[in-house]
């Protein structure tokens, strides 16, 4: 198995080299055949062509383009991904990494929040499955699903920090206490999907045979549904934890702009608006490598989780 | 999906109903899903007869203090904005902002892109399908809000000259320079549109392509053009538009959302994005609440249909684990 795993997974890493390149140009050309550059925005009212034609030079955008990439690739390879031209020269990696922190510590809370009602919720649902209760359940979720998050992120603070004063809106950091309206105000809609594949998931597995082994020996119904229904049901949750394993660092722009959160979905934002180009390709090329890199975990996991389902090198990518 | 054994086989001639037929027939009795259909019949309709559903010109703006930010009444059904401008004819002009987005989106991106690559990919193989599933896997990778933004933002100040120079120069007039903005984010959201659909598709032809009935058609020679539409197309057909339907929503919400962050449709467009935007924030929704309300609670059915019609149409395609 190990040699097939490996064979397996540098195919796969082998791949995401053609595959990051053309993001990468395709991004880069994007942003410099704009009209606009971050000289521009960082200039604004006080344009002035001679210090504009000196900040060009200075960071390389008067050169051609191709030479511009190649610098760029090259600075790349020495783990440089180039400065932000609107905080003032700062690396990319100063400016963004402290951002990405408090996305992700906000994202891991509300994956955990979103996992601890959607799974049991799904459950819930199987189990009563053929009563009213199980579109009533779902139906409740698929509704707080529709509800876009800048809704919720103004209305669930009027409500709870304005109406009912039980919270404090100002943001002071990712483990104090006020963190826990934009993380549930973000895990809100998450919730639905999780409990409709959880649902589905507990009612293909109780119709499988070592379910009704289980019943048939005289199990008792709690301990069927606990280790044999629910355990094997939450297979293919797995692929959902690391699909949303990207996301974690991507931060949710909604919910930082509304609750004023320095997280790194605002700073992508301004980057965009500003033309900050080192720091919109370093963000998306970090987050394609995410996507690539977690798709390939959730193939591992499978072989280690379900031995039965072997990945060989021949398996196609 | 159903038996292929054909009444040749099972001896049985009596007419039953295609899957095409059944596929309606159990929508028909799901009540939710019909509620859901009704509502969004409702919605869209309202989009498409916008000039007479509304009650004023949604850009029509009232300065003084009475009329701005007042509540629902008599003469505004939904209350006005800040500029003064009537909410109800707003929202319903907003509804057609969604419709046509969603429209140009499904046709060119799912239906064009999505069916035409996805059969081809599935159909031909090889090195074709490896090409084009690969680029599906490249642009599923990247992180679409922030690269839609990108486009956004990179083509929003240089095709404004081609809105001023197709306002001085064609019929279009005064749209020219909402159609541009509007063709931008249609061209944002296409290299996301087609890759779900295309993905369906594929996996259904794989499925299709060796059945008897296809096999047969190629016996006799039938080109590659029509046995596609004509043989493979009709079974890939009902799958595909569940996966549709799941998109449908996620397609809107990325109108809303640019127009949300100013990158979206022109200013002059009612747009929900906009609308949500002016509803403000935590303090404007205290004293104004009806902002938020009236273009909120649409937003929200709309959603909330477009869940339900997918999680019955998922009933109906995928009986084993979701029949009640």
């Amino acid at each position: 198995m190990s040699q097939g795993l490996a064979g397996y997974v540098i195919r796969r890493l082998l791949w995401t080299v053609p595959v990051i390149f053309l993001i990468s140009v395709f991004v880069f050309l994007l942003l410099r055949l704009a009209p606009q550059d971050p000289i521009d925005s960082l200039l604004g009212q006080r344009y002035d062509d001679e210090i504009a034609d000196r900040l060009r030079a200075k960071y390389g955008y008067d050169r051609p383009l191709h030479i511009q990439y190649l610098k760029y690739v090259q600075n790349l390879f020495q783990g440089d991904l180039g400065v932000s031209t609107k905080h003032g020269d700062f690396s990319v990696a100063e400016v963004v990494i402290p951002k990405i922190r408090v996305s992700a510590g906000m994202n891991i809370m509300a994956m955990i929040l979103i996992f601890g009602l959607g799974v049991p919720v799904g459950v819930y649902a199987a189990l009563v499955r053929g009563s009213f209760l199980d579109p009533l359940v779902i139906g409740f979720w698929l509704l707080v699903d529709a509800v876009p998050v800048f809704i919720t992120a103004v209305v669930a603070p009027w409500l709870f920090a304005l109406q009912l004063g039980w919270v404090d809106l100002t943001y002071e950091g990712v483990l104090h206490p006020n963190i826990i309206l934009p993380v549930f105000v973000m895990a809100l809609p998450g919730v639905a999907g999780v409990a409709r594949l959880m649902r589905a998931s507990v009612i293909q597995v109780s119709s499988e045979d070592y379910v009704r082994t289980a019943r048939a020996k005289g199990l008792r119904e709690r301990t069927v549904v606990t280790s044999h229904v629910v355990r094997n049901a939450l297979l293919p949750m797995v692929t959902v934890v690391g699909l949303s394993l990207p996301g974690l660092f991507t931060g949710t722009l909604f919910v930082e702009l509304l609750f004023g959160i320095p997280g790194i979905g605002r700073e992508a934002l301004q980057a965009v608006l500003g033309f900050d180009f080192d720091v919109v390709l370093g963000l998306v090329l970090f987050g394609s490598i995410l996507f690539v890199l977690a798709n390939i975990l959730i193939d591992i996991a499978y072989g280690f989780i379900d031995p039965r389902i072997r990945i060989t090198a021949a398996r196609s990518v | 999906m159903t038996s292929m054994a054909t009444p040749l086989e099972t001896g049985d001639f009596a007419w039953r109903p295609t899957p095409r037929f059944r596929f309606l027939r159990e929508l028909v009795h799901k009540k939710i899903a019909m509620i859901a259909i009704f509502f969004l019949a409702l919605f869209y309709l309202a989009g498409i007869f916008a000039p007479w559903v509304s009650t004023d010109d949604p850009n029509y703006q009232r300065l003084t203090i009475e009329d701005r930010l007042a509540a629902p009444s008599g003469d505004h059904w939904f209350g006005t904005d800040g500029a003064g401008r009537d909410l109800f004819s707003r929202v319903v002009y907003s509804a057609r902002t969604t419709l046509l987005f969603t429209l140009v989106v499904i046709l060119t991106g799912s239906l064009f892109l999505g069916l035409g690559l996805g059969l081809l990919a599935g159909y031909r193989g090889g090195w074709i399908d490896a090409g084009i599933m690969r680029v599906g896997e490249v642009l599923s990778g990247v992180p679409t809000l922030l690269l839609m933004l990108a486009i956004s933002a990179a083509f929003r100040t240089r095709l404004n000259d081609v809105g001023f120079w197709l306002q001085e120069n064609t019929f279009l007039g005064d749209d020219a320079r909402a159609i541009v903005p509007f063709l931008i984010i249609v061209g944002a959201a296409l290299p996301f549109a087609w890759i779900g659909s295309a993905r369906i598709v594929r996996s259904q032809v794989f499925a299709i392509r060796e059945q008897e009935y296809v096999l047969a058609a190629e016996t006799i020679g039938v080109s590659t053009t029509r046995l596609l539409l004509r043989h493979v197309f009709p079974g890939v057909l009902p799958i595909f538009l569940v996966g549709v339907s799941a998109g449908m929503a996620g397609i809107a919400g990325s109108e809303i959302a640019l127009s949300y962050l100013g990158l979206g449709v022109d200013p002059s467009t009612p747009s929900f994005g906009t609308l949500l935007q002016n509803a403000g924030g935590v303090r404007t929704f205290q004293e104004f609440p009806h902002m938020l309300l009236v273009s909120g609670v649409p937003l929200i059915l709309f959603f909330f249909s477009w869940n339900l019609l997918g999680d019955a149409l998922v009933d109906i395609v995928e009986p084993r684990t979701y029949r009640r």
